[in-house]
């Protein structure tokens, strides 16, 4: 049992990773990136390549590295110019840019599925009440811990940290108390983007890599940002814990029904709460 | 007057259409554009009445042509009453999440749909007892279905006249609709709901109901892909088809109810002319998202409409 809620915790952990980047995203430029789950795979392909010839650590650099410059290009040449349109043009300029980079990663790298071996000094296996248990998927849950640690205190205590939260709230009313909101959500893009590819990068050694691991968590991560409330960073959080906790639950006893269970529970709470668990902004 | 014979002029010059090509390969590929015609309307349509984009209409498509095949394969029931449950299922699906799933902006509910459509997918394969996971299912066919002869829909000659009537009645159905009180309404609350609800209307349920609407016409086009086709498979199920029915609605464009309807041919006339390309398929079509939804807003449909406004020609 505590083995399944310790996979939880990871899937989970990875879910908010991702699904903070959409909020945070989504608060800058009232805009949902369709693309976000091909950051992630993209993330885990760059990964693999520089894992294989200067090992994990210098991957997993390179990958964020590489995923926030494509995120500030992101908001450059597609959020910024299409600002003022319907936020559904945006949303189909980042669909049809998520088909692609699917094509662009099938075509480099190939459709065979990949393999990407965890550090050594990750690799071992620790006991817990009798049962043994990866070292390495308890690092992924202290990434995810210390990533939700740094942003709340990013948010809540830095200048432009309470920029972002205004811009979430009331983009239009932030822009006019004289906030930069282009320069602001480049960053934000940016920090959102590098966030998928940290988010990619760490999954790598968990699944095998292949140009489709995009598609299925971000519909998750989907649905833990509407569950949570949109443009929610706690909401995320919250609903990405409880999420990975079902999801795992689901498929170790319902197999065959595993994907309702996440869609089951957001119907629930938006007939409850029809803006999600938590307040936007906060 | 006008509307009915202009639909029974483009019904019988379809019809026809098998007579003239002769050629099997193209009149396949025309069936399979039909039927995807059928899809892309509906989903343009919800866009046109609601301003909601939906990303899971595969989920209505692949659900009707899973009851078609998982009702006539265990013998349920009759073919007659399997065909009514494979439309009105979805349908009622769609009606229930759409009050739940309505009351939210058209960005999450953008999301949503995407993510109702997944779970189906992901239903279908790992409910391997019901539905036989990855390889698929192929459905029993009676004899007779509808009182027609079942090879009648499964060749693509005849396939085609019957999908054919089948589109050209669900675009005479519609544009009635639009023309009446109701499409009025869903038009003003698409427009502005909060004004809506001053003057006195409930807003949700006719929203919930071009929801709907628009499900049951995506879970028809999948009852025909199902009886074409004989055998249904995840795929049918997938985002990537919901992706593809947007692409058309949206490259026809949705001002015109006949617009993705038109898109769904330019679709599959551009895919059999990529020919070699297919491989790079999903970047060609990704592509010509970004270009129309940037540079040609209004999709074929809207400009074809501007060019005979400009020579004079009114249109509907």
């Amino acid at each position: 049992m505590l083995i399944q809620i310790l996979n939880g915790l990871v899937y989970g952990g990875l879910l908010y990773v991702l699904a903070v980047g959409l909020v945070l995203i989504f608060g800058l430029r009232r805009v949902v990136n369709f693309a976000h789950g091909s950051l992630f795979m993209v993330g885990a392909y760059v990964g693999y390549t520089v894992t294989a010839v200067a090992g994990f650590w210098a991957g997993l650099a390179a990958s964020v590295c590489v995923l926030t410059v494509i995120g500030a290009a992101l908001d450059r040449f597609v959020f910024r110019p299409l600002q003022d349109e319907d936020p559904i043009v945006t949303m189909l300029v980042t669909f049809g840019l998520l088909l692609v980079l699917e094509d662009a990663v099938r075509t480099i790298w190939g459709k065979e599925f990949l393999t990407v071996q965890p550090p050594a000094i990750l690799s071992g296996v620790v006991h817990l009440s009798g049962t043994s248990f990866p070292v390495y998927r308890l690092a992924v849950i202290g990434v995810a811990i210390l990533v939700a640690g740094g942003l709340s205190l990013w948010l809540r205590f830095s200048r432009v940290g309470l920029y972002v939260r205004a811009s979430s709230v009331d983009p239009l009313t932030t822009g006019m108390q004289g906030v930069d909101t282009d320069r602001l959500s480049a960053m934000v893009v940016a920090i959102g983007a590098g966030l998928a590819g940290l988010s990619g990068t760490i999954s790598a050694p968990l699944v095998a890599l292949s140009p489709s691991m995009g598609g299925s968590i971000l519909i998750d991560s989907f649905v833990v940002v509407v569950t949570g409330g949109l443009g929610s960073f706690t909401g995320a959080f919250v609903a990405a814990m409880i999420i990975g906790q079902l999801h795992n639950l689901g498929v170790v006893f319902v197999p065959a029904a595993a994907s309702m269970i996440p869609l089951v529970l957001m119907v629930l709470v938006l007939i409850w709460r029809p803006g999600g668990l938590v307040k936007a902004g906060a | 007057m006008i509307r009915i014979a202009v639909f029974l002029f483009a019904g019988v010059a379809g019809a026809l259409l098998p007579a003239l090509l002769g050629s099997p390969l193209l009149l396949t590929l025309l069936t399979q554009a039909v039927i995807n015609a059928i899809l892309a309307t509906g989903v343009g349509f919800l866009v046109r009445q609601n301003g909601l984009v939906s990303f899971g209409h595969a989920g209505f498509f692949g659900l009707g042509a899973y009851i078609v095949a998982v009702s006539t394969t265990n013998e349920w029931m009759p073919i007659g009453a399997a065909l009514l449950v494979a439309i009105l299922a979805p349908t009622l699906l769609a009606l229930l999440l759409g009050a739940a799933m309505l009351r939210l902006a058209g960005v999450a509910f953008s999301m949503l749909t995407l993510a109702v459509a997944q779970a189906f997918y992901e239903l279908a394969m790992r409910w391997r007892s019901l539905a036989n996971g990855d390889d698929g299912i192929a459905a029993q066919l009676p004899g007779r279905i509808l009182g027609l002869d079942s090879s009648l829909f499964q060749q693509a000659g005849s396939m085609f006249v019957i999908c054919w009537i089948v589109l050209m009645l669900v675009l005479f159905g519609l544009s009635v609709l639009i023309a009446i009180p109701f499409g009025t309404l869903t038009l003003a609350i698409r427009e502005n709901e909060e004004r809506a609800r001053f003057i006195g209307y409930h807003t949700i349920l006719p929203r919930a109901a071009i929801y709907a609407l628009s499900a049951a016409i995506a879970a028809l086009a999948g009852v025909l892909f199902a009886l074409y086709n004989g055998f249904v498979t995840p795929n049918v199920l997938y985002w990537g088809l919901s992706g593809e029915a947007l692409v058309m609605a949206v490259v026809g464009g949705t001002r015109a109810v006949w617009g993705p309807a038109l898109g769904a041919l330019l679709f599959f006339l551009l895919k059999n002319a990529a020919g070699d390309l297919t491989e790079h398929w999903p970047a060609i079509i990704g592509g010509t998202l970004i270009l129309v939804t940037v540079l040609l807003p209004r999709g074929a449909s809207g400009t074809i409409a501007l060019l005979m406004q400009r020579m004079g020609v009114r249109t509907a």
